[in-house]
């Protein structure tokens, strides 16, 4: 493994290579290519996303940004196979995830993709560690007690594990359901909004325990985000605006993001006037 | 409001369907017992009275005691259009070397009191003239224009040879009422032939005697006036004059026994699936009230009154009970007429064409049936009342696991359990000891009460004994895992979904268990009024005494149906008891064969050579009633009835076998009357067999012998009695089978409300890896687990207190056994699982066909 800038040397080896797109350095997890989604028909037709071009690195935290309504959500969706697309394609790995079946589909999400929402999604009257190991269950498959420990450690829930959702703080429920996206060892967690929901203290946390993952455990995260100082705890930020690509800032700092956030505003102003 | 109300409904008409249906049950199934208790009541009177025709008054004797002189000053009173003697004659019928031994009627002057019609041809106006009855004609091989020989009996000794008489063939009858089904038919001649074959067998004219004569009054007589008129007349002692419907009132209470039974059991069972409706009904409205939460926040933000709300609720209620109500009674009146329309063509016993619906029938349903509506509104109208306008701002809650229940409500769940299973002993007490009412109203008050108790309490109980068994089943994989612990989530609708079935597969097996306690204490009822299922009489021909030669036995024993042959003599003796002493008709049969061929060998149990079986019905020795345990004599009588010859003591069984004679054994009667020899034969059928083909097949047997013999078979009304009472049974099952599905659609509603309301918890599982496939399978074992646990609950349930209610109703005619109906508690189980299945079936197609995305958006 070997990511590009490293604020300190990696705390815990990498688990040996056993799923593909961890340890290639520099390599695509994930791409896009002239990914369209439109809703509705004739006069109330709305583009959603409009032929959008773009890769995504292995090992790396990404960002997409964008005011409502720009489509990133949407974007997300169809790279991480939940909704299908009106047209174009987009890759995990080296398999094409707009031409495969519900039930291929749901393989894929269960083996090679995670998920972090905003809203936790948490099952109620399950433990967090019943949680974390679900996708596990889901395959009849057996947890790797090893990986668990370290993600555990990683993400500080030892004293939590027993608990029930209802028992946890949000903060603590986000870093379950991060746990969960993470325990199946996926080429590519997907997080869409995970700081929504959580006051600022507790959304640093997390933002940072994403960070470590991606950082320490050699993992590719590509976070959906509105909020600039979120965007930048990432290492490269695509901005995205009216359905296409509007921007890339790489090493984003947070008045970085902010200002191309901005910039996004002001082009919907200029696009407003021009009309 | 109302308006609002109005459209509320209209949206939810789904909903309210399931809850409209159960209350269209529960009225349909009281509105059909009121109608089909009056049909059971007009068809057993009209049964019974048949013979009666429709005569408007009946001047009835004990016995044989109205004479000619009676009945001419009868016909000639004032107001009296016409009057007939009841007047029946046995004679012997020769026709294309057949000979059989026939009842005889006479006809009458006017139609109202002849209660057989013209088939083909016409009545007989000429002294040679003749009609039959339609299957007689077919037996003896004879048709409209042929001749027949009647060979009138003789009296008593020293009467001249009876000249046999040939008569023409003028018509073939039908007998639409059965007046005369149990003796297989009256054929008809002119009313002074018939009383010449009466006049010759007792000797004289004078000797004659009627035991009813039936009258017709002129137009403009009431029956008041003419009563009054034959009452005053110089009648023998113990004639009464009533009208026809009178008389038929006290035979059918006389034939069925206690009146009304069947009605109370039936009608229990129909308050009872009312409660139940009731509770299905609470059930909709509270998953109603849950699910308009938003929109009745939104009202009182608005400025709706809490009362308004409440309001509401009830309106909603009262218009959605009545609704049903009105179909309830309208099926369950064209159900019993259809019913009706089918039972006549597969029953001999003679019913009405249509149903008459009273006012009751029609009134008590409706209004019984939305005034329960209304109550089971109540807590669910109060529910709306308490939420708050701040509801409507809150986002979408997540579900959580829901606040267990207070112990309040467990403690009243406890005691309501306890306290009604204790009502419930008393009521079985009491119906054994001989008070089927008070039997009947505790054993509804405790039923409904311990119930009530145990639904209420079921939320502390059931979503344990439901995780208990997921857990079980829970190794087989992950959906069922899931599925597991998603009963646990929220115990509460858990329940609710649970007890709408136990609701429904309770009342099931209550009826099917009562149902065959109550077939197997009537059948022994029954069996004590038809003890026998035919009696074949030998009369002799000629001269010649009957006898019922073991050639004769031989033959009825090959007829296909009949079980056993038992031969019996009969003789006249006098019986003693003190200084008392009566003339019996006596008996003589072997005792082991009496218990084989009567249907309760009980009455012949205690038969041996010192003991005489003294018939309920003869038990009279002048001023004395004899009682088991008594001691009396027993002599021969002779020629003029005066006892002689030795005499034996015996002691006095008493029994109830519908005939007024007496049983010894055939030693004892050999002492009696050493020379007689069996004249008569009791006859058992398989119980496979039909009756009344059976019997056509005695009667076509014996009209080939040469003397003279007669049959009587009770067994053909036994068997009709019993297929109504088994249709009936069927009517009841078939009503609550609909309740069941009722509460199944319940099942459905509920489990796809808790679909809905998981839809972003089904999304996760769809991202995180969960195949719809998976979905769907831990959907349908969610619903499977449900089902399975409220029927099982249910049957063990309902079998007890099915064999409490029976018990309480019917306890006092006789032991109420344990009868567990295994085959239909089976397939009750069956089903309630299917259906769980089912249930699951669209909600899970709509959980697994939303793509997961659409659930995961945040409002």
């Amino acid at each position: 493994m070997a990511p590009s800038d490293q604020t300190a040397p990696p705390t815990t080896a990498p688990p040996a290579a056993d799923a593909t797109g961890t340890v290639t350095k520099r390599s695509t997890a994930v791409r896009a290519r002239a990914l369209t989604k439109t809703y509705g028909r004739g006069e109330a037709t709305v583009r959603a996303l409009d032929a959008v071009d773009v890769d995504f690195e292995a090992g790396a935290f990404t960002a997409i940004m964008g005011p409502s309504g720009s489509g990133k959500s949407t974007l997300m969706h169809l790279l991480a196979g939940l909704d299908s697309a009106t047209s174009g394609s987009a890759y995990l790995g080296g398999t094409e995830v707009t031409s495969l079946t519900d039930k291929e589909l749901t393989l894929l999400r269960r083996e090679r993709v995670g998920f972090v929402f905003q809203s936790f999604n948490l099952l109620p009257m399950f433990t967090a560690e019943q949680n974390i190991t679900l996708p596990v269950e889901l395959a009849n498959g057996t947890v790797d007690r090893a990986w668990l420990e370290i993600l555990v450690e990683t993400l500080g829930l030892g004293q939590r594990l027993t608990h029930r959702p209802s028992e946890l703080s949000g903060g603590q429920q986000q870093r379950v359901a991060i746990a969960r996206a993470l325990i199946t060892k996926p080429e590519v967690v997907f997080a869409d909004e995970p700081t929504g929901n959580l006051d600022s203290r507790s959304g640093a946390e997390v933002l940072s325990f994403l960070r470590r993952s991606v950082r320490e455990l050699g993992r590719t995260i590509v976070m959906v985000t509105h909020d600039p100082s979120a965007a930048a705890y990432a290492d490269r930020v695509v901005l995205l605006a009216d359905g296409r690509v509007a921007g890339d800032i790489q090493d984003p700092t947070p008045e970085a993001a902010l200002a191309g956030l901005d910039a996004l505003r002001s082009l919907d102003d200029a696009a407003v006037v021009a009309r | 409001m109302i308006r609002l109300t109005l459209a509320q409904m209209r949206r939810s008409v789904a909903r309210l369907a399931a809850a409209g249906i159960a209350i269209a049950l529960g009225t349909g199934f009281v509105a059909a017992t009121l109608v089909a208790s009056d049909l059971i009541r007009t068809a057993t009177t009209d049964s019974v009275a048949a013979p009666y025709a429709k005569a408007d008054l009946v001047v009835n004797a004990d016995g044989d005691q109205l004479r000619p002189q009676d009945l001419e000053a009868v016909a000639s009173a004032a107001g009296v259009a016409a009057a007939a003697p009841l007047a029946t004659s046995w004679e012997d019928v020769a026709a294309n070397g057949k000979t059989i031994n026939a009842q005889f009627t006479g006809t009458t002057s006017d139609a109202r009191l002849e209660p057989q019609r013209v088939h083909d041809g016409a009545f007989p106006k000429a002294a040679d003239e003749v009609a039959f009855p339609v299957k007689q004609a077919e037996r003896l091989g004879v048709a409209v224009g042929d001749e027949v020989t009647v060979t009138p009996q003789s009296g008593a000794e020293g009467g001249s040879t009876p000249r046999a008489q040939r008569l023409r063939v003028v018509g073939t009858l039908d007998d639409p009422y059965g007046a005369w089904t149990d003796a297989g038919g009256a054929a008809v001649v002119t009313a002074p032939t018939l009383a010449g074959w009466q006049a010759a067998e007792v000797g004289s004219p004078a000797g004659v005697t009627y035991p009813d004569v039936l009258v017709a009054l002129d137009p403009h007589t009431t029956t008041a006036q003419a009563t009054a008129t034959l009452s005053a007349l110089d009648l023998p002692d113990g004639a009464r004059v009533l009208t026809r419907d009178a008389l038929a009132r006290e035979l059918a209470a006389q034939a069925t026994g206690d009146d009304d039974v069947f009605t109370y059991v039936v009608l229990t069972f129909a308050a009872i699936a009312l409660v139940v409706a009731a509770l299905v009904i609470a059930n909709t409205f509270q998953v109603l009230v849950a699910q308009r939460a938003r929109t009745l926040a939104l009202l009182r933000c608005v400025g709706a009154s809490k009362a308004q709300l409440g309001r509401s609720v009830l309106f909603e209620a009262t218009v959605l009970g009545f609704v049903g109500s009105v179909v309830g009674v309208a099926a369950g009146t064209a159900l019993t007429q259809a019913v009706l329309s089918v039972l006549r063509t597969r029953t001999t016993t003679p019913l009405p064409h249509t149903i008459h619906v009273s006012v009751a029938a029609v009134l008590v349903p409706l209004v019984v049936g939305t005034l329960v509506t209304v109550v089971a509104s109540l807590a669910p109208a109060r529910a709306a009342t308490r939420v708050a306008p701040l509801a409507a701002l809150r986002p979408t809650d997540a579900p959580t696991l829901a606040s267990p229940a207070g112990r309040v409500r467990g403690v009243l769940a406890l005691l309501a359990t306890v306290g009604g299973l204790g009502l419930l002993g008393i009521a079985v007490l009491a119906g054994t000891q001989g008070s089927p009412e008070i039997g009947l109203a505790l054993g509804v008050l405790g039923g409904a009460v311990s119930f009530v108790g145990i639904l209420v309490g079921s939320v502390f109980w059931m979503p344990r004994v439901v995780h208990a068994t997921g857990t079980l089943l829970g190794k087989a994989g992950a959906s069922s895992r899931l599925a597991s612990a998603n009963t646990l989530r929220n115990p509460r609708r858990t329940t609710a979904t649970s007890t709408a079935l136990l609701i429904g597969v309770t009342l099931v097996a209550m009826m099917a268990t009562g149902a065959a306690t109550a077939r197997v204490s009537l059948a022994s009822t029954l069996d004590e009024h038809y003890p026998v299922d035919a009696v074949v009489t030998s009369y002799g021909s000629g001269d010649a005494p009957g006898e019922m030669t073991t050639a004769l036995q031989g033959r009825l024993d090959d007829v296909d149906g009949v079980r056993r042959v038992v031969p019996l003599s009969r003789t006249s003796a006098s019986l003693s008891a003190g200084r008392e002493s009566t003339g019996i008709e006596l008996d003589g049969i072997d005792p082991a064969a009496a218990r084989d061929v009567v249907r309760n060998p009980a009455a012949f149990a205690g038969l041996d050579d010192g003991v005489i079986a003294v018939d309920s019905l003869q038990d009279t020795v002048g001023t004395t009633t004899l009682e088991d345990g008594d001691t009396v004599t027993l002599r021969a009588s002779d020629a003029d009835g005066n006892p002689t010859g030795a005499a034996v003591r015996l002691r006095v069984h008493v029994v109830d076998l519908g005939e007024p004679t007496a049983y010894v054994t055939p030693a004892v009667f050999a002492r009696i009357d050493p020379h007689a020899v069996p004249d008569t034969a009791w006859l058992a059928f398989d119980d496979q067999a039909d009756a009344a083909d059976t019997l056509a097949a005695v009667q076509d047997t014996v009209a080939t012998e040469d003397s003279s013999i007669g049959v009587v078979g009770p067994a053909a009304q036994h068997a009709s009695m019993e297929k109504v009472v088994d249709t009936i049974l069927a009517i009841v099952l078939g009503l609550l089978a609909v309740a069941v599905v009722i509460a199944l659609v319940g099942v459905a509603n509920t489990l796809s409300l808790s679909v809905l309301e998981r839809r972003r918890e089904s999304a996760t599982l769809r991202a995180i890896g969960l195949t719809r496939g998976q979905l769907r399978w831990m959907l349908a074992q969610e619903g499977m687990l449900i089902a399975g646990v409220g029927a099982v609950v249910g049957i063990v349930l309902g079998v007890f207190y099915g064999w409490a209610g029976a018990a309480a109703a019917l306890g006092a005619f006789g032991p109420s056994p344990l009868v567990v109906p295994w085959a239909t508690l089976g397939i009750v189980l069956v089903v309630a699982l299917a259906a769980g299945l089912v249930a699951s079936v669209l909600p899970g197609r709509s959980a697994a066909r939303t793509p997961p995305v659409a659930a995961l958006a945040v409002e």
